[in-house]
């Protein structure tokens, strides 16, 4: 395999969010096959700002693929081609020599850009702040192995609880649906016992906010659970949509 | 009451509504496919079948009603979740390429239904409402396939209903709630088995009475 | 100036419920009078801003990623210990409490490390509650697995992700608190200084980084939980943009910093592979159960690490630490590795590196068993490296990856500075002088969910606190002398990136202030850190302004910082004239290599007093009192 690669990148670049934007074509060359796409971007970023141009904007943080911040729309998928992997956990050995990379931002209606790559993704927190939680205030809690819990529904549980919030099934989604991020917060909770008692009133808060911010609605076309990081299944959005009937049919919610 | 309003106009609610009416209109294409097989036994079985239908009268109106408001709900409700799925991305990618999860079916689902709307519209001028007092349906059929034209319009227009219902028949199950490991492979083939019986089945009557 | 730790009286599994009872209340009624501010939105951040909001202050909470669930906690991967004693070993409290008392070399205070074990079981308790998946058995009940430096399994965790699912259930708590309105959530903002009226903490200066406005918020109280600041070494296990600013600045108005030379390597992580490398990542130690690490006997064997024959094979650990084999604790283990590869063993082609190779266990349990317990780190390991560790053995080398001291604090977790409350990484902490696995997160939990609540409470209940406006002239002082330094740094405007100066500055951290230490080195390291902070103020090159997104400027004020406070870390090591845990200077060593403490002059904290820019900080010492535990030489042979 090639150790280095040169590759050609097209990048969105918008200088804030009430500006036009559009994109510029870089070249970069001697790319170690190594590197993680972000670092890619490094080194591009640190050529600009020698050559006194103002670097790529792009969140990021942990760069362990946990913390959910990075992500970009390479070639037309979200977090590029590799399959369950975040933007700063993708290695340049996945690409080849003078490959043509589109970047784009995550594009929503729900997610303005902020700057080239960076979005404003905080309606995925007005979708927790709706209902993600247990109400359970500290010190109240009984005695951890008081209340056995299958481990398969641990398990199921902590599948759809590895969800890291990036929004790229957003990105994905070609409704702009956010469906799979609302329904893994909606399955984490509602399968274990602790969750059941606010089952009814999560559903329904979690998808009327998610409802009210603008995203799309889900037809269930399943790029999202392709292109998601964690390979979060949309078996939990059909739990979603379970608990939503649930809790209107059944439930005294309102 | 409100909260009835309340649920059906959420995203969920409404996806539940196709789904259900969705759902409606598989059984419909079941039932409506039964029948026109009876074509393939000639005029005179065909015939007897539809004056038997129509015998019953009132209760072919309700049904017929019935549909109509199923297939409003349906329009309707496809129409609206449509255009607020095109709103929600109001900045479209450069570059857009699936990572494997979309079908043809999922991916031109809107289109396909406005599609499928227009033939229905067609296909009721053509044989429902249609002045059968002289004519047997059973001629008007042969007759009105005779016209190449028209057999490639229906072949065609099946096709769309099968590319609809491949994706639209396990689509309705998963928005119900409806998913396993064990149950929703075997869902996804009958989805497609019945969009092909359904592809094949409607669209090869054209051509047999075409080749009468 | 005295330093007073207040630690209650009484004997030492009482000190905590007694101190409880003596702390002042806060009348239910006037708790929401009382605004608090809390930086970070880590397991202690988090955790304390739902807890202090549930019980009823106004919380004010701020972060430097665009969400509070993206703090660095969440990429902590192996465990959290509880003496639940669930597996029926002997576990107990005490016992969890002398594990961390030893393996922090005993340079911890005992009444704080106990508090932490006492507190250990309430923690799982509530995580559970939250709805934190932890592992299970097929009973139904919650599942252990045992740690690095513990003979006992005592660890809960969420496949390789319990830092993650800990922190989703301290944000769940603080969003259930957003929507109840007690929480006010600032993301985005990074805080540039501490605000003190009257020798009070009385609020924060915070930068927006979308738009570059300088704010200020006042409060009665501050919560500083920024975590640690493994990034003065460019390259670590932290997040990018984990940093010291914060509590330098906190430094810098007072509050003094504890043994900054205590700083953890970690002993699994995925070697350096390039110049261009802009993190490490880690490997949980929870590999090291069932992996075992090799080098090859002779050095320089350049052979394919399964054409190396058993017998020509050392498993240095197993062989060095009979009874703990591969378990020992992280700083033994690291030193171990770097020993071996100084010997010429190391693997790889930069010769630095150790096997860690899972060839006996995938014989010995089947594949599909190690890839249940492991699959998502052996994952993560091929997506990086592109080796499949199934086949061939992952290649680990140490890493800096945790910081043990941190701004000093009394048994209230609160600073020199009245008011200033620090918890998690960001206080110098009870790991002493080494951290055992599985044990950050419980600290940071303890602190934020079980400690502030109850003593922030005594300190708001006395401090008699007047009303403050933004007028006051000392919150324009600090706003002024933020907003004069956002300039300095754009109006340098010299050649040189930001990372370019951060990438030397960790070179030289790494080289001489990192595995091991020795006088002349380190010497040599502080001159070299000058001369570099006196290059950056006139050759780094910020682009951009201020009033816009610009990540280059940001990173540069936290450099700044790391070059001012890499002198302290380098200080505090010279100062400290013995080894312990992280803390290892050649000059002080046994005959077999390990740490040689010197307990009769440095059984104390180094606590530093900020003195002004040209002056050599003030030492103050806290001697530590061990009266239930004996200190003896570690030892995991």
């Amino acid at each position: 395999m090639k150790k280095s690669i040169s590759l050609t990148l097209k990048v969105w670049r918008q200088a804030g969010s009430t500006e036009k934007g559009s994109f510029e074509t870089y070249a970069v060359k001697d790319i170690s096959t190594d590197m993680s796409f972000l670092e890619m971007l490094d080194v591009l970023n640190e050529d600009l700002t020698r050559e006194g141009k103002p670097p790529i904007a792009f969140d990021h943080d942990c760069r362990e693929g946990i913390c959910g911040m990075c992500g970009a729309v390479v070639n037309g998928r979200p977090h590029g081609p590799e399959k369950g992997t975040t933007l700063c956990q993708l290695h340049m050995r996945h690409f080849s020599d003078n490959d043509e990379l589109v970047i784009e931002p995550w594009r929503s209606r729900a997610f303005p850009v902020v700057k080239d790559l960076v979005v404003d993704r905080s309606p995925l927190e007005r979708i927790i702040i709706a209902g993600g939680y247990i109400s359970v205030n500290t010190g109240s809690a009984p005695e951890a192995n008081s209340l056995p819990v299958p481990q398969e529904a641990a398990e199921k549980a902590m599948d759809a609880a590895a969800c890291i919030g990036c929004g790229a099934c957003v990105a994905a989604c070609p409704n702009g649906s956010a469906m799979l991020f609302t329904s893994a917060k909606i399955s984490h909770l509602a399968l274990l016992p602790q969750g059941r008692p606010e089952a009814a009133r999560r559903a329904i808060g979690m998808v009327q906010e998610m409802d009210r911010l603008g995203f799309g609605n889900c037809s269930n076309i399943t790029e999202c659970q392709v292109e998601c990081p964690k390979e979060v299944s949309i078996s939990n959005i059909a739990r979603l949509n379970r608990e939503f009937m649930k809790a209107w049919l059944a439930a005294d919610e309102k | 009451m409100a909260w009835v309003l309340k649920f059906f106009v959420s995203s969920v609610g409404r996806k539940l509504l196709m789904a259900g009416t969705g759902l409606c209109f598989v059984l419909f294409l079941t039932t409506h496919l039964a029948g026109n097989l009876l074509l393939y036994r000639g005029g005179d079985v065909f015939n007897a079948y539809a004056a038997r239908l129509h015998s019953l009268g009132p209760l072919l109106t309700i049904f017929e009603l019935g549909l109509l408001a199923l297939a409003l709900v349906h329009v309707v409700f496809g129409l609206w979740l449509f255009y607020e799925n095109d709103r929600a991305r109001p900045v479209k990618y450069a570059v857009k390429k699936s990572g494997g999860g979309q079908t043809w079916g999922s991916a031109t689902m809107p289109y396909t239904g406005v599609l499928m709307l227009a033939f229905v519209i067609y296909h009721l001028i053509r044989f429902h409402f249609v002045d059968k007092t002289n004519i047997p349906i059973y001629e008007i059929v042969k007759a009105a396939f005779q016209n190449s034209f028209e057999v490639a319009l229906y072949v065609a227009a099946m096709g769309v209903v099968a590319l609809h219902v491949s994706h639209g028949f396990w689509s309705a199950f998963q928005t119900l709630g409806a998913h396993h490991t064990k149950y929703t492979p075997i869902i996804k083939a009958a989805g497609l088995i019945f969009s092909m019986v359904v592809g094949i089945g409607f669209g090869f009557i054209p051509i047999y009475m075409r080749l009468l | 100036m005295e330093l007073e730790a207040k630690i209650p009286k009484g004997p030492l599994p009482e000190k905590w419920d007694r101190h409880r009872f003596e702390l002042k209340l806060v009348n239910p009624a006037n708790k929401r009078k009382f605004d608090i501010i809390v930086v970070g939105t880590g397991l202690a951040g988090g955790s304390a801003s739902a807890a202090l909001a549930e019980l009823g202050y106004n919380v004010k909470t701020f972060c430097i990623q665009d969400s509070p669930r993206r703090a660095h906690s969440i990429a902590a991967q192996g465990g959290i210990n509880a003496a639940k004693n669930y597996t029926n070993e002997g576990d107990s409290i005490w016992r969890l409490f002398y594990d961390t008392v030893k393996g922090g070399d005993f340079r911890a205070r005992e009444a704080n490390v106990y508090r932490l074990a006492q507190i250990s079981n309430a923690i799982i308790d509530h995580c559970t509650a939250q709805g934190v998946p932890f592992a299970r058995e097929y009973g139904g009940l919650l599942a252990n697995r045992s740690f690095g430096g513990a003979q006992v399994a005592r660890t809960f965790y969420a496949r390789g992700q319990t830092g993650q699912q800990l922190l989703l259930g301290a944000y769940s708590a603080m969003m259930r608190q957003v929507a109840a309105g007690r929480v006010r959530m600032f993301p985005r903002r990074e805080m540039l200084d501490l605000v003190v009226v009257d020798g009070r903490a009385r609020g924060i200066v915070v930068r927006s980084l979308l738009t570059g406005e300088m704010e200020t918020h006042l409060g009665h109280a501050v919560v500083l939980a920024t975590g640690g600041y493994g990034n003065v070494y460019f390259l670590s296990t932290n997040a990018m943009s984990s940093n010291v600013t914060a509590a330098f600045r906190c430094y810098k108005r007072g509050a003094f910093f504890a043994n900054p030379c205590f700083t953890q390597i970690h002993p699994t992580c995925i070697p350096v592979h390039g110049t261009y490398q802009s993190k490490l990542t880690l490997m949980s130690e929870s590999l090291r159960n069932d992996g075992r690490v090799w080098v090859p006997l002779q050095a320089g064997d350049r052979r394919r690490p399964g054409d190396i024959p058993e017998s020509e094979r050392d498993y240095y650990l197993e062989r060095r630490y009979p009874s703990f084999g591969n378990l020992v604790p992280r700083d033994v283990a690291s030193r171990a590795a770097k020993a071996m590869c100084d010997a010429g063993k190391g693997v790889g082609e930069t010769g630095l590196a150790v096997y860690l190779d899972f060839k006996d266990a995938i014989a010995r349990d089947g594949r599909a068993v190690i890839e249940k317990k492991y699959g998502n780190l052996f994952q993560m390991y091929e997506k990086i490296t592109g080796e499949d560790p199934y086949e061939t053995p992952m290649m680990i080398y140490p890493a800096v990856h945790y910081t043990m001291g941190g701004l000093w604090v009394d048994y209230n977790l609160m600073s020199t500075v009245d008011g200033l409350f620090v918890l998690g990484e960001a206080n110098f902490s009870d790991h002493g002088a080494n951290r055992l696995g599985a044990s950050a997160l419980m600290q940071g939990l303890a602190d934020g969910y079980f400690i502030i609540p109850y003593t922030i409470g005594g300190y708001l209940a006395t401090a008699s606190l007047e009303s403050l406006s933004e007028t006051h002239p000392a919150v324009q002082e600090a706003k002024a002398a933020s907003v004069q330094r956002i300039h300095a740094l754009l109006s340098v405007n010299g050649r040189r990136t930001v990372d370019d100066f951060h990438r030397e500055l960790g070179r030289i951290m790494w080289d001489y202030c990192g595995m091991s230490r020795n006088n002349s080195g380190l010497e040599k390291a502080r001159e070299r850190i000058r001369i570099l902070r006196g290059e950056f103020w006139e050759n780094v090159k910020v682009p951009e302004g201020n009033e816009t997104l610009n990540q280059s400027l940001e990173r540069a004020g936290r450099v700044a910082d790391f070059l001012e406070f890499a002198e302290l870390m380098i200080i505090d090591a010279l100062a400290r004239q013995e080894s312990c845990g992280g803390h290892f200077n050649e000059a002080y060593q046994t005959p077999d290599n390990e740490a040689l403490r010197d307990d009769a002059q440095f059984c104390h904290v180094a606590a530093w007093e900020y003195q002004g820019d040209d002056r050599e900080p003030a030492f103050h010492k806290e001697p530590l009192v061990f009266e239930n535990v004996a200190l003896a030489q570690r030892s995991y042979k």
